[in-house]
This record gives C-alpha cells, sequence and structure tokens, in this order.
C-alpha cells in the first residue's frame, strides 16, 4: 500500500467538510474522486498535497506519517486546472524547474527534460513560452513538470476542466498512457463521471464531505450501493418496493428492507408497442445513436431507451419489461 | 478496503485543526512580512493620529475636556472659515465630476482626434506642486497679469474663484483617471441588447453608461473633495482674503504656536473627508461591477451631436492647462513679468530660501519614501494573502484608512508626535526619513490599492505548485510573485517619489530652518514677492518629476516586454 489515509475529518468553523475519510491508493494505481462540486473532493486532495490542514485522522505514505511533512518535502506532483505554468519562462525551464530546485546537474536535468518533452509530444516546443501554446500543450507541459521529479503520487485537480471536449478526450488517454508506463500512483479530482468511468482503476464516489462509495469503474456503475452513487454516476429510474412490485412484475429480486430503493438503468427497460395498453410514451428526445423516452405508467414515470428502429414516438401506447435480474437495490 | 457512509454522528466537538508543516524560514519571514508594515502603520499612522484626538482635548489649563472645541467654535471667524472651506470644496468637487465625466467619456468612448493631447495636457498638474497651478492663474490673471495687464480688466483672481479654479485643475486629472477606469469596464453586449429592444443612444446612455460608471463619480467626486479641502499651496498663494481651514490650521500652529487649538481644526477637518470616507465604502460594498467575465469593451464611435460639445469642453480644458503650466515656464525666463519680457536665466540663480538645496533634500527624501513604501506594501500585501478572511479585510481597512486623512491632519499630528525633547521619537524631528515616512504614510492607500491588484494577477496555484514540487518561500516570491509584481512594484515606488516631489500639505509642518524641501521653497519664494525665481523652481520641479516619469515608462517597458522566441 503506498497512501493511507484513516478517519480524515475537516472542518472549517462549524462547517464539517470532510468526515471520517478512509482511503487507499496502492502502487500505480489510478484513483478518481468523483463528486459534484462541493463534495470536498478537492479540500481532500489539497490535504494530501499538504497544502490544507486537517483535523483529525492520519495519513500515510509507505507506512510514514505525513503529519510532520510539509508539502515541500513530500515529493508529490501537483498540476491544477489553471495550467499554472511559468509565463517568464521557456516550456524546457518550466518542465526543469523542479530539477533545478534539487540542484540536479544541468546535463541530467537536459537529458530528463528531453525525455520528458518527448513524453507528452512537446519536443519541437522546448524553446517557446506559455502564451505561444494551446490550452492543451499547456497542460502538457504542467503534468509533464510535474513528472519531472519523479513523484511519489502525483496529483491532479481537474486538470481537464477548463480543455474544450475533443482535446480533452485526447488528453485523458495521453494522462493514462503516461500513467501506466510510468507507474506512478495517482490521485484524480473530477466532477465528470464520463472521465472518471474512462480513467480510473478505483473511483471515490463522493457527497456532501463523505465517501459514498468505492470501486472500479464498472462496480460503481452496475452496483452503485447508495441512490446518491445510483443518480450521479450515469441515469436512474427509483421505484420503492411496493412501485416495483406493483409495475415490474417480471422482477425477480425483493427488497432488502423498506428503506432501500430499486435503482434501474434506462437501458435495462425494454419497451415495445402494445396497443391498448396503459402506458403511454410522453416525450421522446433524439440522442444520436439512442431514443430516451418518458414512459407514464399511471403509478410513475420511468425513463427507458430504445433504438431508432423501433421507431417509437410520443402518444404511442407500450408495454414495458424487465429481465428478472435488472436493477440493484440501493439505500435511499 | 472500501469504507461506505458512515452514519451521520451527532455533533461532534470540533477537533482542533492541525497546523499545516511550515518551515521556519518561511514563518519567520511571514511574520516578519506581515508584522513590520503593520507596526510600521502603528507607529507613524495610528499613533500620529491618536495624539492630535488626545491633544484636542487638552485644555489650557492642562485638564482634560472640550474647552478648545467650544473656544475654537466660539472664535467668530471660525464657522466662516469652515463654510468657506465647504463651499470651495463642494464648487471644486462639482466641476471635477462634470467636467471630469465629459472629458473621461471623450477619451474613453469617442474617436475624436488628437485624443492624446488631452491625456498630456492632464498629466501637467500631476508634475508639479499644486500651488503652481495658482502660480500660473496669478501670472495671467493677477494684478500684474499679463490678459489683465492687455485688456485692462481687472479680474479679481484672488480669492474664493481662484481657489476653486486652480484647485479644479489640481484635482480634475484625479477626477478623469478614476472615471475613466470605470468607463473602460463596459461590455458591449449589454449595449447591444438594449439596442435591440429599441433603445435609444440616450436611452442607453442614462439607463446602462450612468448606472455603470455611478460608482467611478462617486469616488472622483470623494478624491477630490479630500484633496482640495485641505489643500494648502493654492490658498497660501491664490486665496487672499478668502480663509479657509488649511491655511487656519497653519496659522493657529505656525503662527501662533496653539498647538492644541490647531489639533481641534484637524480633528474638525478629519470629520467631512472621514464622512465621505464613509459614504463611498458603503456604495463600494453595493457596486458589483457591470462587467462580467469574458466581456467585450464597449467599441469608440462617432457621433457629432455628441462629440462636438464634448471637444470644445476636452480641448478648451487642455488648452487653459496648458497655457497656465506653460505661462510658469515662461515666466520663469523672463526679466521682470509682465514689464520686461525679455528672456534671461537669472531667475535660475536662486540663492534666497536656501538656494537649490530643499531641491537635493526634496530629491532624498522622495527616493526614501518610494524605496521603504514600495518594500512595505509589498510586504502588506505578500503576508495579506496568506491571512484568514477576516484578518485579511481588518489589514484592508487599517491600509486604506490613511486616504481620508488629509495630508495637512497628518503633518500636524507629527509635529505633535515626533517634535519633541529627548525621548527616542524627537530624534526623528528634523530628518528627511521623517518626511519620507510622512510622505509614504499620506500615499499609503493608493500605493496599498496598486499593489492589491497587482497581487490578485499572481496565481495562487502556481505558487502551491512551486510548494509541492519542492521549492521554499524565497524561490516561489522569485520565481511565481516577483515576475508577475515587477510592473507593479515599479508603477508604485514611481507614484511614491514623484507625488513625495511635490507635496505640499504635510511637510510643511515638518520642515525646520535646516531642512527643507523643494514645494516649500517655490511657496517661499511665492511670499517673499520672487514670483519668477518660484516658476523658475517650480520648472526644476517639474524637470525632476518629468524624468522619474520618463524612467517609469522605461523600466515598466522593459520588466512588461514578453519574452520572445529563440527559434
Amino acid at each position: 500500500m503506498q497512501l493511507k489515509i484513516r478517519n480524515l475529518e475537516k472542518y472549517y468553523g462549524q462547517f464539517q467538510a470532510l468526515s471520517d475519510v478512509d482511503l487507499d491508493v496502492g502502487d500505480e494505481e489510478f484513483v478518481c474522486l468523483l463528486g459534484p462540486s462541493g463534495c470536498g473532493k478537492t479540500t481532500l486532495l489539497r490535504i494530501i498535497a499538504g497544502l490544507e490542514p486537517y483535523s483529525a485522522g492520519t495519513l500515510e505514505l509507505a507506512g510514514k506519517d505525513l503529519s510532520t511533512v510539509g508539502a515541500q518535502n513530500r515529493g508529490f506532483g501537483i498540476v491544477f486546472q489553471s495550467y499554472s505554468l511559468f509565463q517568464h519562462m521557456t516550456v524546457a525551464d518550466n518542465i526543469g524547474y523542479g530539477l533545478r530546485i534539487r540542484k540536479t546537474p544541468p546535463v541530467e536535468r537536459a537529458a530528463k527534460v528531453q525525455k520528458l518533452m518527448e513524453l507528452v509530444h512537446l519536443q519541437s516546443f522546448a524553446q517557446r513560452y506559455p502564451y505561444q501554446l494551446s490550452g492543451g500543450q499547456q497542460q502538457r507541459v504542467a503534468i509533464a513538470r510535474a513528472l519531472a521529479v519523479d513523484p511519489a503520487l502525483l496529483l491532479l485537480d481537474e486538470p481537464l476542466s477548463a480543455l474544450d471536449a475533443r482535446v480533452r478526450n485526447d488528453l485523458r488517454l495521453e494522462i493514462r498512457d503516461v500513467q501506466r508506463r510510468l507507474r506512478i500512483p495517482t490521485i484524480m479530482v473530477t466532477h465528470d463521471q464520463e472521465e472518471a468511468l474512462i480513467m480510473a482503476d478505483k473511483i471515490v464516489c463522493m457527497n456532501a464531505g463523505k465517501i459514498e462509495q468505492i470501486g472500479t469503474p464498472k462496480e460503481i456503475y452496475s452496483r452503485p450501493r447508495t441512490r446518491f452513487v445510483a443518480d450521479f454516476v450515469g441515469i436512474s429510474n427509483f421505484l420503492t418496493p411496493q412501485l416495483a412490485q406493483t409495475v415490474l412484475p417480471d422482477l425477480g429480486s425483493h427488497a432488502p428492507d423498506a428503506q432501500h430503493l430499486l435503482a434501474l438503468r434506462p437501458e435495462d427497460i425494454s419497451v415495445s408497442i402494445s396497443d391498448g395498453a396503459q402506458a403511454c410514451i410522453t416525450h421522446a428526445s433524439f440522442l444520436g445513436n439512442v431514443t430516451r423516452l418518458t414512459v407514464d405508467l399511471g403509478e410513475t414515470t420511468l425513463l427507458a431507451e430504445s433504438h431508432h428502429s423501433q421507431g417509437l414516438k410520443t402518444g404511442d401506447r407500450v408495454a414495458i419489461s424487465v429481465a428478472p435480474d435488472a436493477g440493484v437495490w440501493v439505500r435511499a | 478496503m472500501t469504507v461506505g457512509p458512515t452514519q451521520s454522528h451527532p455533533p461532534r466537538r470540533i477537533a482542533r485543526t492541525k497546523p499545516l508543516v511550515i518551515p521556519p524560514l518561511a514563518r519567520s519571514l511571514y511574520l516578519t512580512s506581515l508584522w513590520v508594515p503593520l507596526i510600521g502603520l502603528g507607529l507613524f499612522f495610528l499613533y500620529p493620529l491618536a495624539l492630535i484626538v488626545q491633544r484636542s482635548f487638552v485644555q489650557r489649563d492642562g485638564n482634560l475636556g472640550v474647552g478648545n472645541y467650544i473656544d475654537v467654535l466660539s472664535m467668530g471667524h471660525i464657522l466662516g472659515v469652515v463654510r468657506n472651506s465647504l463651499v470651495m470644496s463642494g464648487l471644486t468637487t462639482l466641476i471635477c465630476v462634470l467636467l471630469g465625466f465629459a472629458i473621461a467619456y471623450l477619451l474613453q468612448r469617442t474617436r475624436a482626434r488628437l485624443r492624446w493631447v488631452i491625456s498630456i495636457a492632464l498629466l501637467l498638474p500631476l508634475l508639479a506642486p499644486s500651488l503652481v497651478q495658482a502660480l500660473g492663474l496669478i501670472f495671467l490673471f493677477g494684478r500684474n497679469g499679463l490678459i489683465s495687464q492687455a485688456t485692462g480688466w481687472n479680474l479679481q483672481i484672488y480669492g474664493l474663484w481662484g481657489l476653486v479654479i486652480s484647485n479644479s485643475m489640481y484635482a480634475l486629472p484625479q477626477a478623469v483617471m478614476i472615471i475613466q477606469a470605470s468607463l473602460r469596464q463596459s461590455d458591449t453586449r449589454q449595449y447591444d441588447a438594449a439596442m435591440m429592444l429599441g433603445a435609444t443612444p440616450w436611452r442607453r446612455f442614462v439607463d446602462i453608461t450612468l448606472p455603470n460608471a455611478r460608482f467611478g463619480l462617486l469616488s472622483a467626486a470623494f478624491v477630490c473633495f479630500t484633496v482640495t479641502i485641505t489643500d494648502f499651496g493654492n490658498a497660501a498663494v491664490i486665496g487672499g482674503n478668502y480663509r479657509v481651514l488649511a491655511t487656519e490650521i497653519y496659522a493657529q500652529v505656525v503662527g501662533q504656536m496653539n498647538f492644541n487649538m490647531g489639533a481641534v481644526i484637524g480633528i474638525l477637518l478629519l470629520i467631512p473627508t472621514l464622512m465621505a470616507f464613509y459614504i463611498e465604502k458603503i456604495a463600494a460594498q453595493r457596486h458589483t461591477s457591470g462587467a462580467t467575465e469574458g466581456a467585450m469593451p464597449v467599441a469608440p464611435d462617432r457621433r457629432l451631436l455628441r462629440d462636438i460639445p464634448l471637444g470644445i469642453l476636452g480641448y478648451g480644458t487642455a488648452v487653459f492647462l496648458i497655457a497656465v503650466v506653460a505661462t510658469v515656464v515662461y515666466a520663469s525666463f523672463v526679466t521682470l513679468w509682465p514689464y520686461r519680457l525679455d528672456l534671461t536665466l537669472r531667475n535660475y540663480n536662486i540663492t534666497a530660501q536656501g538656494g537649490y538645496g530643499p531641491l537635493w533634500i526634496s530629491l532624498i527624501v522622495s527616493t526614501q519614501a518610494a524605496v521603504i513604501g514600495t518594500l512595505m506594501l509589498f510586504m502588506l500585501v505578500v503576508s495579506q494573502r496568506r491571512l484568514g478572511r477576516g484578518m485579511a479585510k481588518a489589514v484592508y481597512l487599517l491600509a486604506i484608512v490613511p486616504v481620508g486623512v488629509p495630508g495637512l491632519v497628518l503633518g500636524l499630528a507629527y509635529v505633535l508626535s515626533f517634535n519633541v525633547a529627548g525621548a527616542i521619537p524627537g530624534m526623528l524631528y528634523g530628518t528627511t526619513l521623517l518626511i519620507a515616512l510622512c510622505n509614504f504614510y499620506h500615499y499609503h492607500s493608493q500605493g496599498f490599492l496598486t499593489m492589491v491588484s497587482g497581487i490578485r494577477a499572481v496565481p495562487a496555484q502556481l505558487e502551491e505548485t512551486v510548494t509541492c514540487i519542492g521549492g521554499n518561500t524565497l524561490q516561489g516570491l522569485r520565481d511565481v510573485v516577483l515576475p508577475i509584481m515587477l510592473p507593479t512594484l515599479v508603477a508604485v515606488f514611481f507614484f511614491l517619489f514623484m507625488r513625495s516631489m511635490v507635496t505640499l500639505s504635510a511637510v510643511i509642518f515638518l520642515i525646520t530652518p535646516r531642512l527643507s524641501v523643494g514645494a516649500v521653497s517655490v511657496l517661499r519664494l511665492d511670499q517673499a514677492g520672487f514670483a519668477t525665481q518660484a516658476a523658475a523652481f517650480s520648472v526644476c520641479i517639474m524637470a525632476v518629476v518629468l524624468v522619474a516619469l520618463g524612467m517609469m515608462k522605461i523600466a515598466l517597458a522593459l520588466v512588461s516586454r514578453k519574452p520572445q522566441v529563440a527559434q
């Protein structure tokens, strides 16, 4: 185990920003802290970096207590959303900054910088200044700068949020690729569920200062444990146990108790034309690959998805069905 | 390994926050750079100010009481003097805000030709002590003025109108600067939206331009009022029999050595400025900038019906400003104004009032004020950034209070605090250092605000990046803060230098027979009847300030030059 966090708490005055956070980050692991804004994910990252004090709990790196080690001496790399480059230094100087601070001999430094520039595909930009680079290029420089000092842990604070969609997509894969090659344990903060699903080995889903669930992307999506996770990652319909029994008679599972809700993904509901049925499509949105349908069942409405080939449209009378093992029971 | 959400605890006692691990070097640097400027403010601003308040309550019999206030208010003429001051500053403020708005609009929103001439003309009053305006007016319109002589008119320039005109000339550039800044923060999309809704140009002006400029107009009014109600130079030169508070306080203190009475009048002077200060702060809190992120500034356009009247006002003012200063320069080369206009350099052979000595002292004082001030303000803003919100706000408020204290009051407070025998503060009296400190704290607020807006451009996250990479505080300062702050430091340095060169109202109390400054020499020469020599001396001061201005422009161009690609 590389990083080990136990019972971490953080108060801002009376406000509890983090409560009872336990988290492990293994060697070579890519962990995403995922949650809505204000959930405490950035606070957690900043505490790990040593930039923010915390109220209680322990932080250990490879068995060593971090509470007496300042940010300056933790040897972590950090990348912010805002690039944060030295505007008066060239790309090469920016990347070599940490090595200069560590008084690495110039020859060695130049070699390392050269290697890193190749890694992030910026060889030909060595003598440019940040203002002459695009956002994506600047962020690559920031990443290379963080990697230059062989960080024990790489911290990424929404590194892709300021970039436009296409660049973001490319960089997601590139960051993941570099991380795998260099085998640096990494923690990334993001509010974008798609980003977390694509990049992470492990997603830490946070809400209101607490960890709701930790799991692989697949676990988080298909086996959410709480209503929040099922709602925040992907789209879910929620049904009380009673309602589930009435509208989905084919369902095989039963609620563990009355506090649980059935979370049902739209793609798990099949919809078919059935003249004279009670259920009716009240809205159909074209989403490109699928059409999202709002189906009025009388007792409730459900979101479902269908392929265009079915040609369903608003006003159609329909029947719905689910597989016996569809849906997950989550805590309300 | 996975931990689900825990059931919410009943609210626990809040754990003590473990402080961040900060290296000792960083901590001591931070504490020094916070406390040195704060102690400076305490010793050289709060303490003198407290003393002046205390002295105003020390009665002639030595007891504490309001006796001095009763005495002052029962002095028959004092209420008239207060009224005179208010009328004079009120009129000046009105003229400056109206004219200032017209000129700022002309400069910022129209495409009138030769706008740069107006901009340059507006710089002139900032280059010289305020009384140079009065000097120039007298050379033109006084009893022996060029125009009075040529036309035979008796223009009665001495008195209220002379004061209002010269003070307006002095305050106008500052008003234009503030209003222009508020007009610069505009968003063309607001105007486009209004136009699409059918608003006429006039409606757009009334509904968008004016409300957005409201705060700038108020700030400008505040500044004009504060700088003119206590201005000493013009009042002494052109005030004539129109007595105002500034000259009254001087007469009480220097003329009759009545320090306690002077203190009372000083407090009276504080009231209107503190009120104006308070109103401005309240307004600032309500003010939300009309411009949002990504705002597209309004493009200047051409509209004859609007531009011609504005142009007449703008160019007229510019010509007047240039004419007055040019007259002073001309008079400095004339043998006997206005009777023998042949040119000579004799006026520059100044031997009275210590000759050119005071000019050198001004240079020393100004350099000291600029060095000390820039360093202290830089330390203050750098450390203020690390404070919690409440503390940071308290420091901010303390740092901008000096703008509400008139120079004359500050000068008087310094005399009361430092012109004392024996004690350690007494050692400072009669040194250039004390005058430099007085000038620095006089202009503390403006310098501080410039620094604050400068440091806002320093990205906190870049500093944090340096920390995480392993850099210490000094490396953070060198590689993050300084490269971005350098233009601001240059600007603040020269601002303090240039203001120190020309200010008169505070230093007038701090000079001694052995130690005087340039601005005082101009006043003394004029009062001694050597008007053309006073003009010559002002020209020398203007030359020094111009050189400083040129050096600032060069320095700014050097430090804000973008690095070039070495391809």
